[in-house]
């Protein structure tokens, strides 16, 4: 079972190590999507708890809308099971399966109002008609619209769509609620209320959700675990201070905030430790590699201290032209020049070294050997 | 509503309103040759519907027309057969619509060419063909009697069946064309998202997609409709004189027995039935269409 070992390894089954995986309230085995030659999910494997709110964060074409919409059954899949609080889903109609949904582009319906739309799912699964109108007050109560009722969708603003949608998912119960992009048509200030919004109504109703984002920052503000998506697998499924600071492979590295990475070659490995040939230097890490072995160096820009040529430090050290320097307001990052695909960035916390760093000065950035990560070379 | 509100509403409105009254004046050309070479015949021949022989002004002709059982048959079947086929083409369209916005890139082309290419051809054309297909030693005879199925050949031209069949094929662009037109504006996910609210396949397309496609069906069949009552060359050709109806009496009323008067009495009562169709459609969608704002 390497399958599962590695999965294991990478956070993907279990919150806690030892709990059996179908104690999960989602329990995602072995799905596979394939169109035609294309595989969209390949073998993915995923548990969630009950009342947990993660994040599916990966660029665009990762397959992580393809996996929210197999998980509402609006999409079939290849191969693989889908299990929701104990009950196989995995063939089940999308109507029979009570996964709510939340829509990019909401999907509301426009020839209903907006008590209309919340009735829609209560009226479709045969609510009792005394209790409709109640439920609905209650569900316009909690998402703040009680006054826009009888209003017709298109004529609301998109904030007060994406209460409506949020409403009209809640309303019928779900055991799960999926939510793609939700935030991705509301401008950035809207947006930020909206998230510290939204995240206290699903903990307040204990609600298990599963948010599909491409902005870290979003999945960051929302989830106490995020899976990191990439080619149809989560290359990792952890919470926010693993991803940033242990991550898996080297594309939740590049993925998951900013870091200095340059590429090189293994010249020595030993007891975890590597020795890395690059063009700004030898560096030092931990990784087993074999020597030879063409790798990326990495680590975080505010474990770098820099120091003015001359002036030195201990671990890795590099020296190297400053080809920008940004102010971030509480920080600064300091950009060196670097070659082809190599970042190489450090970060400074306050605004008042900006003047003692200019452009075309030459820096000497240290680091702990400790802290640098080495990763395969992409593409290999 | 105060004063200053008032105000400020119809200031706001002015502006507006001239623009229209401005852009109004692009509809002149149009107008003045509708008007002189349609409208003044048309009204023409409304007079002429209510002068009887002595030259006095009469309802007698409308009278006339409606107490003879023979004419009575030919107006009920031009509705029979008008309202069977905008249901044919609806039924044939309705799907044929989605198919196509589903299909996208360049089947979609193909569909557009293929349903457009044919308006170019020409009714006599295409109506002509559909009697090769109907005749007794036409295509759909041959295979029913290769696979047989029957000994001999079944009549088919000549039918008010071959000629609902064949109509619906002529008018069918112009059903998919506006309800494709309606589909395309559909959020794709409106479905999913009554799927995920619990809604099955049919409360799904009954409480959803058709009230929104409404707007579509409902241009769809004022077209097919007022095009099927009044079509003249479709019914000649796959027909022949054995059916009347109201385009074919008005042709031989004013060709054939010079009755001027039975002809315009028959133009106006179409021109009644057509008129009828396109002010309830656009009522109905006025109606509709205020419920989906």
């Amino acid at each position: 079972m390497l399958a599962t070992t590695e999965a294991e390894a990478r956070g993907v089954v279990g919150a806690s190590a030892g709990t059996p995986a179908d104690s999960h309230h989602l329990v995602i085995r072995d799905i596979i999507k394939k169109y035609r030659d294309l595989t969209v999910l390949d073998t993915l494997n995923m548990a969630i708890g009950k009342g947990e709110i993660v994040s599916l964060l990966g660029p665009s074409g990762c397959g992580k809308t393809t996996l929210l919409r197999a998980i509402a059954g609006l999409t079939d899949t290849s191969a693989g099971s889908i299990k929701l609080a104990g009950r196989e889903i995995t063939r089940v109609a999308a109507h029979r399966r009570n996964v709510g949904v939340v829509f990019q582009s909401y999907a509301l319906f426009p020839h209903l109002t907006v008590a209309e739309n919340i009735a829609f799912g209560l009226k479709a699964r045969g609510a009792p008609r005394a209790e409709i109108p109640d439920r609905v007050a209650a569900s316009l109560r909690m998402v703040r619209m009680t006054d826009l009722a009888d209003r017709s969708i298109t004529a609301l603003s998109g904030g007060q769509q994406q209460r409506v949608a949020v409403a009209r998912a809640l309303v019928v119960e779900p055991e799960l609620l999926l939510l793609d992009e939700p935030f991705s048509a509301l401008d950035r200030k809207l947006r930020e209320t909206m998230q510290v919004e939204l995240k206290s109504l699903l903990r307040d109703k204990g609600m298990t959700a599963i948010f599909v984002t491409h902005d870290q920052e979003e999945a960051l503000a929302l989830s106490n675990r995020i899976a990191v998506m990439n080619r149809g697998r989560i290359e990792q499924f952890a919470d926010p201070v693993t991803l940033y600071e242990k991550p898996a492979t080297g594309f939740v590295l590049e993925f998951v905030g900013l870091s200095t990475r340059v590429s090189g070659r293994v010249t020595s490995a030993a007891d975890g430790q590597v020795q890395i040939e690059t063009a700004y230097g030898p560096l030092q890490g931990r990784g087993k590699f074999a020597p030879g072995a063409s790798v990326i160096a990495a680590v975080r820009p505010e474990l770098i201290s820099v120091a003015r040529d001359g002036e030195s430090g201990t671990g890795n050290a590099i020296t190297i032209p400053l080809q920008d320097v940004m102010c971030l307001g509480s920080k600064t990052h300091l950009y060196g020049t670097a070659r082809d695909s190599d970042l190489i960035v450090a970060e400074i916390s306050g605004t008042a070294p900006l003047a003692q760093f200019t452009p075309g000065q030459s820096v000497a950035l240290t680091w702990p050997s400790d802290s640098t990560l080495v990763f395969p070379a992409q593409g290999q | 509503m105060s004063a200053e509100a008032i105000t400020a509403s119809v200031s706001q409105l002015a502006p507006v309103a001239k623009e229209r009254d401005r852009f109004a004046l692009l509809a002149l050309p149009g107008l003045l040759y509708l008007g002189i070479l349609f409208a003044l015949p048309l009204l023409i021949l409304l007079v002429k519907s209510l002068i009887n022989a002595e030259g006095d002004l009469s309802l007698a002709g409308y009278a006339a027309f409606f107490s003879d059982p023979f004419n009575l048959s030919v107006f009920w079947r031009t509705l029979r057969v008008a309202l069977l086929t905008t249901l044919l083409s609806l039924v044939l369209a309705y799907p044929t619509a989605f198919a196509m916005v589903r299909a996208g890139g360049w089947i979609l082309t193909l569909m557009l060419v293929a349903m457009v290419l044919p308006l170019s051809v020409g009714v006599i054309v295409k109506a002509f063909s559909w009697s090769i297909v109907l005749r007794s030693n036409g295509i759909v005879n041959q295979a029913l009697m290769g696979l047989g199925l029957v000994d001999e050949p079944v009549r088919l031209l000549f039918t008010e069946t071959a000629l609902v069949f064949g109509a619906a094929n002529i008018f069918l662009p112009f059903m998919v064309l506006p309800i494709y037109a309606v589909v395309r504006q559909l959020d794709p996910n409106l479905s999913g998202a009554a799927a995920t609210l619990g809604s099955g396949p049919l409360r799904t397309f009954l409480t959803v997609t058709l009230p929104l496609t409404l707007p579509g069906i409902i241009a769809g069949v004022a077209f097919v409709f007022s095009l099927a009552v009044s079509m003249y060359v479709i019914p000649s050709l796959i027909v022949g004189e054995r059916h009347q109806n109201l385009a074919m009496m008005i042709a031989r009323a004013f060709l054939f027995l010079r009755n001027e008067q039975l002809g315009s009495v028959i133009a106006v009562v179409l021109l009644a039935i057509a008129t009828a169709v396109v002010f309830s459609s656009a009522l109905l969608l006025r109606l509709v269409e205020r419920r989906q704002r």
